[in-house]
């Protein structure tokens, strides 16, 4: 069975799948990323920052929903390997 | 010369007390948004408390030095390693040519941490101070948040930098999530513009900061006040409206439902009321609080027992604050 790990958010804030309100989300589930592809956006202080996957992997499911606040650490998406 | 390898989300050069004496040129202060870490961070390497050090918001932030020097990290737990080995806060340590300082996600409560350099950050002075003042693209380097290749040239270190030296851990700040921020009333409070039930409700509620709060501002809750006019006269049509007046610095501006406390990079004048200004020795702890999550009680001062708040702060601010490790 394929290993399932997390991409956690480096920081507080509210977390967006999507780079505007009118684009496609960055990544679905299912999807097969590589290392370094953005899969979301936390705003916080009036500005935005792209989240990178940390390793490449398939996308299982997210644990946040668009728009929902989110600690630093927080589980953001589960990856298979 | 300091070297950014990652400038992280927010980092910025930072003075204290920054850019005083030029509201009426429509300039507000800048400098660190915690002045307790900051200070305490410039004595801890031999430093002018006030000396231009590094503000890194939210995490996230490497650095090289190019020389020998003496650094510190105060302020909330970024898990701060020199060379990839982790290090304590609020205390000294040596570094060689080569060196690097690597700051990581929070890791508890607080939001911003700060850097000191033995020797400061040599940045030009513009009109009196080194303080980044982003929204005006003046002061800290180039007017703005640092990126990865910048290289900041290093002031002369006092003879008494040294490594091996902390705050005594009594007088180490406490960082929460739900704060009490001393606050003085007024300017334009009750009866004249909120009703005295406004103010209670002011001094009792549990605020919380908004994920958009920055420097410029810290956004608090949406509010239905009672407000005890019904227009604002002459100055328009809602009562939260005054004729363009300055704003203190710290001061709770209320522009219709919305509370804004305004921060070091705020706004010198406009033309809605506050309700309450923070006194100058708790504004150190709006930099600690993480927008989106952390919680803030006023608690009313006079100013009499702000400015002996103040004169408490002050004293801290001291090497007497310092001892060997």
């Amino acid at each position: 069975m394929a290993q399932e790990r997390t991409i956690k958010s480096p920081l507080p804030g509210v977390f967006y799948r999507r780079p505007n309100p009118e684009a496609e989300p960055y990544v679905k589930e299912g999807d097969r990323i590589n290392e370094g592809d953005v899969i979301g956006l936390v705003g916080v202080m009036k500005s935005f920052h792209e989240i990178k996957a940390d390793r490449a992997g398939v996308v299982v499911r997210f644990l946040v929903d668009n728009e929902e606040p989110i600690r630093v650490g927080q589980d953001l998406v589960v990856l298979a390997e | 010369m300091l070297e950014v390898k990652n400038g992280g989300i927010e980092t910025t050069v930072q003075d204290y007390p920054g850019r005083i004496g030029l509201l009426d040129q429509g300039i507000f202060p800048a400098g660190p948004m915690d002045d307790l870490a900051f200070r305490l961070a410039n004595l801890l390497v031999g430093n002018d408390p006030g000396a231009a050090g590094l503000e890194v918001t939210a995490g996230g932030a490497e650095f090289v030095f190019t020389d020998a020097r003496v650094i510190a990290v105060c302020g909330a737990d970024m898990q701060p390693r020199l060379n990839g080995a982790p290090i304590e806060r609020w205390r000294s340590y040596e570094v060689a040519p080569g060196d690097s300082l690597a700051l990581g996600w929070l890791n508890g409560p607080g939001f911003r941490a700060y850097v000191a350099v033995s020797g400061g950050i040599d940045v030009p002075v513009v009109l009196g101070s080194r303080a980044t003042y982003a929204p005006g693209e003046i002061g800290g380097h180039e007017g703005r948040a640092l990126r990865a290749g910048d290289r900041l040239p290093l002031g002369t270190p006092s003879s008494a930098a040294a490594g091996g030296r902390r705050v005594k851990p009594d007088l180490v700040p406490t960082y929460g999530s739900e704060w009490v921020v001393e606050a003085v009333r007024g300017p334009q409070a009750d009866p004249d513009y909120f009703t005295p039930e406004d103010m209670d409700f002011f001094f009792s509620h549990a605020w919380t900061l908004d994920r958009n709060s920055n420097r410029t501002g810290y956004r608090l809750d949406i509010h239905r006040w009672q407000w005890a006019r019904t227009t604002g006269g002459v100055a328009g049509g809602h009562p939260s409206n005054i004729l363009d007046n300055g704003y203190p610095v710290g001061a709770v501006n209320v522009a219709g439902d919305q509370p804004i406390i305004l921060t070091v990079d705020g706004p010198t004048l406009g033309g809605f009321v506050c309700c309450a200004v923070v006194a100058q020795a708790a504004m150190w702890k709006l930099g600690q609080m993480v927008p989106g999550w952390d919680k803030i009680r006023f608690k009313e001062v006079d100013i009499a027992q702000a400015a002996d708040l103040a004169r408490q702060l002050e004293r801290v601010i001291s090497a007497d604050s310092l001892e060997r490790v």
